[in-house]
C-alpha cells in the first residue's frame, strides 16, 4: 500500500511537470513572452511592528490604485502588480527587504516610512538602477546624496522646522522650548533644524536631548524637562512614544504645551496619550487626509472607505497613493518601464501633476515643491482641528 | 532636592516592575541553575492577556465594584499565566533536565520566540493600547513631588507581593521545600520532599509574579506591545544578577537599585545614556562583587 502511494506522487509530478512545459510553450510562440509579463511595484514599509499602522497604510492605498488600474486594463497593456515588502521599521531589515525587491525585479519602489530605514534601501535602490520614491521620509539628507531615481511625495525636515519655528515665535510668542528626538534620521534632523530657526528667530531652546524609541518610562527626562520650565515641548519623534510622553509629562504635573512633529500625526497617538493628555496638544503636519482639498482627494478617500471600511487617516497612506500615481504617470507618458526614462520624466517633464496632495513638482535633487504644513490642536473628543 | 526625590519616585516605581519580573529569574534559577529566557514573554503575555480581560471581555464593565474587577483580573491572568509557566517548564524544560545548562538554555530561547510570534498571530502587529481611566487618575503633589495614584498602587502592589512572597519562602513548609530543592535535588528527594511538584510550583509563582507586572506596566504606560518581553526581561534579568541571582532579597533590591540607577543617569547626565550608566554599574559590581551584591559564594556541585 505504501509503495502504491508513492509511485502515484510520483506519477502525479510526472504529469504535472509535463503540463508546465506544454503550457509554456505555445505561449512563446504566439508573443514575445516580455510583453505580457506584468510591471512589479514594490511596496516596502513596516507592515508589522510599531508603525504597523503606516506601513498598512501604505500598502493598501497601493494595492487599492493598482486593482483600479488593472481593472481597467493595467498600464501599457500589462497587468500590476504589487509587492509587499515588511522592514518592520527597522534598518537592518530594510537592506534585506531593498535586497529581495531588486531580485523580485521590480520596476520601482514605494518606501520606506521612517528616514532611518529609507537610507539604507536607497542606497541599494540605487545600485541596481530602480525607481524609489519615499511617501513620508522627510530628513533632508537623503536627496543630498545626490541618487538620480530617488523622489519623495512628502515635504522635507527643515520646511516644516521653520514653519514650526516661526508658529512658535510669531503666533504663539514663545520664547522657551524644550526639544526631544529620538536618534532617528528624521527625528535628529527635525529637531536640529527647529533648534536653528528657533534660536534665529531670537528663542531659546532651553533643553534638547534624545530619547530612546521603544521604551515606555521616560518620566526621568520630564523631570528634568520640568526643570528647565519651557513654555512648550516639541517632540520630533513618532506617535508610540510621542503619545507616552505627553501622558507622562501630563502625570508629572507639566503645563506646558506638548507639540509633535508630523510622526505623531495618527489617531494612535491620542490613544495612547489618553484623551485628557492629548486633549490640547499641537501636532504640524501636512494637511490631513479629510482637509485635502483637491478632487482627487475626494475620490481617493471615497474609494478608500469603500474598500476597506474606514478612512484614511494618516497623510502618508495618501502621500503612498500620490507616489504609484506619479509612478503610472511616468510609465503612461513615456510608454516604458525603463527606470531612466521614469525617473528623466519626473524630474523634468512632471509639471503640476494633479495629486491627492496637491501639485506635484520636482526640484533637480529630487524633493518635492513647496510646503502645506499646518498645525492641528487635539481637542477634547481627541479630534485633530486645523489651527487657525 | 525636589529633583532629587522625583527622580527617586521615577525610578522606584520602574525599578519594582524590574524587580517583580526579577524574582522569576532568581527563583527558577535557584531550584534549577537554569535562566529562563522565555520569562519575559510570561511577562508580556500577562501584559495580553489582562488587557484582553479588561479591553474585549470588559471585565471592569461587567463587574461594578471598580476594586473588586481589577482585583478578578489580576487573579485570572497570573492564573492563566502560571498555568503557562507550568506547560512550559513540562514541554520545554523537563525533558532536558539532565541534558545539561546549554540544551535548556536554548529551548528557553526557543519558547521565548514561539511565545512572541505566538501572541503577535492572535493580538496582531499593532500595539494594543489598554482603555483610558481605569484606574482614576489623581496625583498630590507632596514636597514638589508629583505622585500619582497610578504610582501608589505599583509600589503597593510590587512590595506586598515581593514580602508575601519572602515570607512564603522563608517561613513555611513548602518555603523550606523550595529552598531544599535549591541546595540539592537529589537529597530533598531522600528527605521526602516531591522535587517535580515543588519545581512546578516555582514555575507558577514566578510566571505570576511576573504577569502582574505586566498588568502593571499596561496599566501605568496602558500602551502595549509584543516584542515589549525582551526589554524588560533584560533588565529584570541585570537587576537579578545585581542583586545575586538565585537570591530573592536580592533580586528586589537588584529591581529598585537598577531602577533608581537608569532614573538617576536619565536625569543627570542624559537620557540617551540611561541605560550605558545602568549596565555600567552592573559591570562594576560583578567585577568587585562577582556573586552580585547579596549573593553567597556557594561551593559548586561536582
Amino acid at each position: 500500500m505504501k509503495r502504491f502511494v508513492v509511485w502515484l506522487c510520483v506519477a502525479l509530478l510526472v504529469v504535472a511537470l509535463a503540463g508546465c512545459g506544454q503550457q509554456a510553450a505555445p505561449a512563446e510562440e504566439e508573443e514575445p513572452a516580455e510583453t505580457l509579463e506584468p510591471i512589479k511595484i514594490g511596496v516596502q514599509g513596516p507592515i508589522s511592528g510599531q508603525w504597523a499602522y503606516e506601513g498598512e497604510g501604505f500598502v493598501d492605498a497601493v494595492s487599492l490604485l493598482a486593482e483600479q488600474l488593472n481593472a481597467a486594463g493595467g498600464l501599457l497593456g500589462r497587468e500590476i502588480v504589487v509587492i509587499p515588502g515588511d522592514d518592520k521599521g527597522d534598518p537592518k531589515e530594510s537592506a534585506l527587504v531593498a535586497q529581495k525587491m531588486v531580485a523580485e525585479g521590480v520596476t520601482a519602489v514605494i518606501g520606506s516610512y521612517s528616514s532611518s530605514c529609507t537610507e539604507p534601501a536607497s542606497a541599494i535602490y540605487d545600485e541596481a538602477g530602480i525607481v524609489h520614491i519615499t511617501p513620508s521620509s522627510t530628513a533632508t539628507r537623503l536627496t543630498e546624496k545626490g541618487y538620480p531615481r530617488f523622489f519623495r511625495t512628502c515635504f522635507l525636515d527643515d520646511r516644516q522646522a521653520l514653519f514650526v519655528s516661526e508658529f512658535l515665535r510669531n503666533e504663539l510668542k514663545f520664547s522657551k522650548l524644550a526639544l526631544l528626538h529620538d536618534n532617528t534620521t528624521y527625528a535628529k534632523g527635525l529637531a536640529d533644524w527647529t533648534k536653528l530657526y528657533f534660536e534665529e528667530r531670537g528663542g531659546e531652546v532651553v533643553f534638547f536631548d534624545a530619547i530612546t524609541p521603544g521604551e515606555k518610562d521616560f518620566t526621568p527626562t520630564l523631570t528634568s524637562v520640568k526643570a528647565t520650565n519651557p513654555e512648550a515641548i516639541y517632540f520630533s519623534g513618532y506617535f508610540p512614544e510621542g503619545g507616552l510622553l505627553a501622558k507622562q509629562a501630563k502625570d508629572l504635573g507639566i503645563d506646558a504645551v506638548f507639540m509633535g512633529g508630523d510622526a505623531c500625526n495618527n489617531p494612535e497617538f491620542v490613544q495612547i496619550a489618553g484623551l485628557e493628555a492629548a486633549e490640547g496638544a499641537m501636532i504640524s503636519t501636512a494637511p490631513l487626509p479629510h482637509d485635502l482639498e483637491y478632487p482627487e482627494a475626494a475620490k481617493f478617500i471615497q474609494d478608500f472607505k469603500d474598500k476597506y471600511k474606514e478612512d484614511p487617516t494618516s497623510v502618508y497612506t495618501v502621500m503612498a497613493a500620490d507616489a504609484f500615481r506619479i509612478i503610472a504617470e511616468a510609465i503612461t507618458k513615456t510608454e516604458s518601464i525603463d527606470p531612466e526614462k521614469i525617473a528623466a520624466y519626473l524630474r523634468n517633464d512632471l509639471k503640476d501633476f494633479p495629486g491627492i496632495t496637491g501639485p506635484i513638482n520636482y526640484d533637480e535633487k529630487g524633493d518635492r515643491l513647496g510646503s502645506i504644513h499646518l498645525f492641528y490642536r487635539i481637542d477634547a473628543n481627541g479630534q485633530f482641528v486645523a489651527y487657525e | 532636592m525636589e529633583f532629587l526625590l522625583q527622580q527617586v519616585i521615577n525610578g522606584l516605581t520602574i525599578g519594582s516592575v524590574y524587580a517583580l519580573v526579577a524574582l522569576g529569574y532568581t527563583m527558577i534559577y535557584g531550584i534549577l541553575r537554569l535562566i529562563n529566557f522565555a520569562h519575559g514573554e510570561l511577562f508580556m503575555l500577562g501584559s495580553y492577556l489582562a488587557f484582553s480581560f479588561i479591553a474585549s471581555v470588559g471585565l471592569v464593565n461587567v463587574i461594578p465594584n471598580l476594586f473588586l474587577a481589577i482585583v478578578v483580573v489580576f487573579i485570572l491572568s497570573m492564573g492563566l499565566v502560571g498555568f503557562t509557566g507550568v506547560a512550559i517548564e513540562r514541554i520545554a524544560y523537563k525533558p532536558l533536565r539532565h541534558a545539561g545548562r546549554l540544551p535548556a538554555v536554548v529551548s528557553a530561547l526557543g519558547v521565548s520566540i514561539f511565545m512572541q510570534n505566538a501572541v503577535m498571530l492572535t493580538y496582531g502587529t499593532r500595539y494594543k493600547v489598554y482603555p483610558e481611566g481605569i484606574i482614576p487618575t489623581m496625583a498630590w503633589e507632596i514636597l514638589g513631588v508629583e505622585i500619582t495614584l497610578m504610582r501608589l498602587i505599583i509600589l503597593g502592589i510590587a512590595i506586598s507581593l515581593m514580602f508575601t512572597l519572602y515570607f512564603f519562602v522563608q517561613k513555611t513548609m513548602v518555603g523550606t521545600a523550595i529552598r531544599a530543592i535549591a541546595l540539592d535535588h537529589d537529597t530533598s528527594r531522600l528527605m521526602g520532599i516531591n522535587v517535580d511538584s515543588i519545581i512546578r510550583l516555582v514555575f507558577v509563582i514566578g510566571p505570576a509574579l511576573g504577569a502582574s507586572a505586566g498588568i502593571m506596566v499596561g496599566l501605568y504606560y496602558r500602551q502595549i506591545n509584543f516584542t515589549m518581553g525582551w526589554a524588560y526581561g533584560l533588565r529584570a534579568f541585570t537587576a537579578a544578577i545585581l542583586g545575586g541571582i538565585g537570591n530573592i532579597p536580592g533580586a528586589m533590591i537588584g529591581g529598585l537599585l537598577l531602577g533608581v540607577a537608569e532614573a538617576f543617569g536619565a536625569g543627570y547626565v542624559s537620557p540617551q545614556w540611561k541605560d550605558a550608566i545602568a549596565f555600567t554599574i552592573l559591570i562594576l559590581v560583578l567585577i568587585f562583587r562577582p556573586t552580585g551584591l547579596l549573593g553567597e559564594r556557594v561551593a559548586e556541585k561536582v
